[in-house]
């Protein structure tokens, strides 16, 4: 008998509640197909309504943590600790003048904002948010993923042709530049997790993590050689993905302005700016699904706490560590960013794809284990001294603040 | 209850299968129309974008649910953007003084060639011996029935493609190599 098993109206309340208020709308005489929709306007409505907020929370968090970081308070002027910023701010950005240039595309200029958006929200329909939680069941659900988020490209393209600016032109190239040949790693490494499976669903990957080896160490990908180099590229993959810190150059403010959104101001910023984090929190879900267990509790007893608790509570530390990063880490060169793409992350995406393949091949036992850190960490120290052999690696030494 | 959610799934996507086909259909043919037709090299660009988002919707429609899949990732993400560059990185004075060879016949020779290649594609199909066959039930093909089959019998022709495609990938960085001699 196991006394940690509650009710499954507790621990599914998400799902209940959505049948519940249906079947209590059918014994109303509502039409099945009137059922159809606001079954979906539900899901749908949640959805955003959710990650709204937690753009919002995200917001004003993210500087007040960097602020924190860099011994300073940040907002705590609205509300208490400073929380209703994230009000303010929607206030100020929506009642502020929309200028556009006059020799601006205006139709691209105009829509460009609206199809950075559309992928951003799309993405998010095939994340597992926890046990039976999948918006859209797909059977490629993790090739969903990348082919719709590839509508991000076209919008950075729009946003930076559409204003007539070469400071946009400029940087939404770096930008497109930068998502292709960070889009290779990350694809790569998200493969390597689908061919171990065996299957492209997120649910089904997310299944495959539940089982605790010994009874209590969780079977996540991430605690294996190649799941550990393929997670941390993917992690890598996607900050270069959301023109976050350190890859954040395509906004590099020092030569470019602020690149493809040098032209926008008002609410259409407003729209990139949360289209950037929405998309930011949907690459984290699917990081968190891939290798870190998606909805799966760490330890068998915490099973208790509703699987959605642990998913976002894992893509709320991701977040954290995305901001952690920017706090820490300086803007790359952009000749740097292209060298680190192409001669690091795809060879050591080749080398993780390798040892997952001998990890399955050779019984997923101890000798697979000890196989494919050898395939992984001998790349790994070749490349690593080969980039690191011109330059001295002492510790730092603190001058100002010791 | 997971019962009465399963039916209404069902049910949904019976009654509007058919406007998920015949809206992206219309969307695709408008916008390759307009690509054809705009004088503005971008929004040709990007009305053609639009054609292949629609085919890869009308693929989805029609529960082909990988090649439309892959019609985005491939069609969207990379040819589009392709596109794109080249149409930046090439100046408008590399294209004002170039001329098409078959300029002189205008919108004739456009007509007539489309008319010809349409005449033979109709005569093709209603000639093949698959047309006069009644149509087999839609057969269902999951992601794991192609990989396995892409896998198994047609790994020649993949592994192919893929040496094709790395012989293309080493010319272009040769292309693009710097010349080391004087």
């Amino acid at each position: 008998m196991n006394f940690f098993a509650l009710p499954v109206h507790f621990v599914q309340a998400p799902n209940e509640l959505k049948a519940w208020f249906l079947s209590l709308l059918a014994s109303f005489g509502v039409p099945a197909w009137l059922l159809v929709v606001i079954s979906a306007v539900l899901v749908i409505g949640t959805i955003i309504g959710v990650f709204l907020v937690l753009f919002a929370l995200t917001s004003v968090l993210e500087r007040k943590i960097l602020a924190r970081v860099q011994n300073r308070y940040g907002p705590n002027r609205v509300g208490p600790c400073g929380l209703f910023q994230p009000v303010a701010d929607g206030i100020k950005m929506i009642t502020k003048e929309d200028l556009v240039p006059r020799s601006a595309d205006k139709i691209v200029h105009f829509l460009a904002p609206v199809v950075m958006m559309v992928p951003a929200l799309m993405v998010l329909a095939i994340l597992p948010y926890g046990r039976d939680m999948v918006p859209a069941e797909l059977d490629a659900g993790i090739l969903y993923f990348f082919a719709v988020g590839a509508g991000t490209e076209v919008a950075v393209f729009m946003a930076g042709w559409g204003s007539n600016n070469k400071y946009s032109v400029l940087g939404a190239m770096r930008a497109i530049a930068q998502m292709v040949s960070y889009e290779l790693p990350l694809i790569i490494s998200a493969v390597v997790v689908a061919m171990v499976t065996g299957s492209l669903a997120p649910s089904a990957i997310v299944t495959a993590q539940g089982d605790f080896a010994f009874g209590f160490f969780p079977g996540w990908y991430v605690f294996t050689p190649w799941g550990f180099v393929a997670c941390l590229l993917f992690y890598i993959a996607a900050l270069a993905e959301s023109n976050r810190c350190p890859f954040d150059l395509p906004e590099g403010e020092s030569e470019l302005v602020a690149g493809h959104l040098t032209e926008y101001s008002g609410f259409k910023y407003a729209t990139f700016f949360m289209a950037e984090y929405v998309g930011m929190f949907a690459i984290c879900g699917l990081l968190v699904t891939l290798f870190l267990g998606g909805w799966q509790a760490p330890l068998p007893f915490l099973t208790i706490v509703p699987s959605w608790c642990w998913f976002f509570g894992k893509v709320a530390f991701v977040a954290f560590t995305m901001i952690w990063v920017r706090a820490t880490l300086p803007r790359m060169r952009i000749d740097h960013l292209m060298t680190f793409a192409w001669k690091f992350m795809l060879p050591m995406s080749f080398a993780a794809f390798l040892a997952a393949a001998c990890w399955h091949y050779a019984g997923r036992g101890p000798l697979a284990w000890a196989l494919s850190a050898v395939i992984v960490g001998v790349p790994y120290l070749v490349l690593g001294n080969h980039f690191t052999a011109r330059f001295s690696v002492t510790n730092r030494r603190y001058q100002f603040s010791e | 209850m997971n019962e009465f959610l399963q039916r209404l799934n069902a049910l949904s996507w019976d009654a509007c299968s058919q406007w998920l086909v015949l809206i992206p259909s219309g969307v695709m043919l408008l916008a390759a129309a307009a690509a054809a037709a705009l004088r503005n090299l971008i929004h040709a660009a990007l009305c053609l974008t639009l054609s292949f988002i629609a085919l890869g919707i009308v693929f989805i429609a029609l529960g082909a649910e990988f090649v439309g899949l892959v019609q985005l990732l491939v069609y969207v993400g990379a040819v589009a953007m392709l596109i794109v560059f080249a149409i930046l990185l090439t100046r408008p004075s590399d294209l004002a003084g170039a001329k098409s060879p078959f300029a002189g016949l205008g919108p004739v020779g456009g007509i007539l060639t489309g008319a010809g290649l349409l005449v033979a594609l109709l005569a093709f199909i209603f000639s093949s011996p698959v047309a006069k066959t009644a149509l087999p039930p839609a057969p269902v093909a999951p992601v794991a029935k192609i990989g396995e089959l892409l896998m198994g019998s047609y790994i020649v022709p993949l592994q192919v493609v893929g040496v094709l495609l790395t012989a293309a990938l080493i010319g272009a960085a040769v292309l693009a190599m710097e010349d080391k001699q004087p």
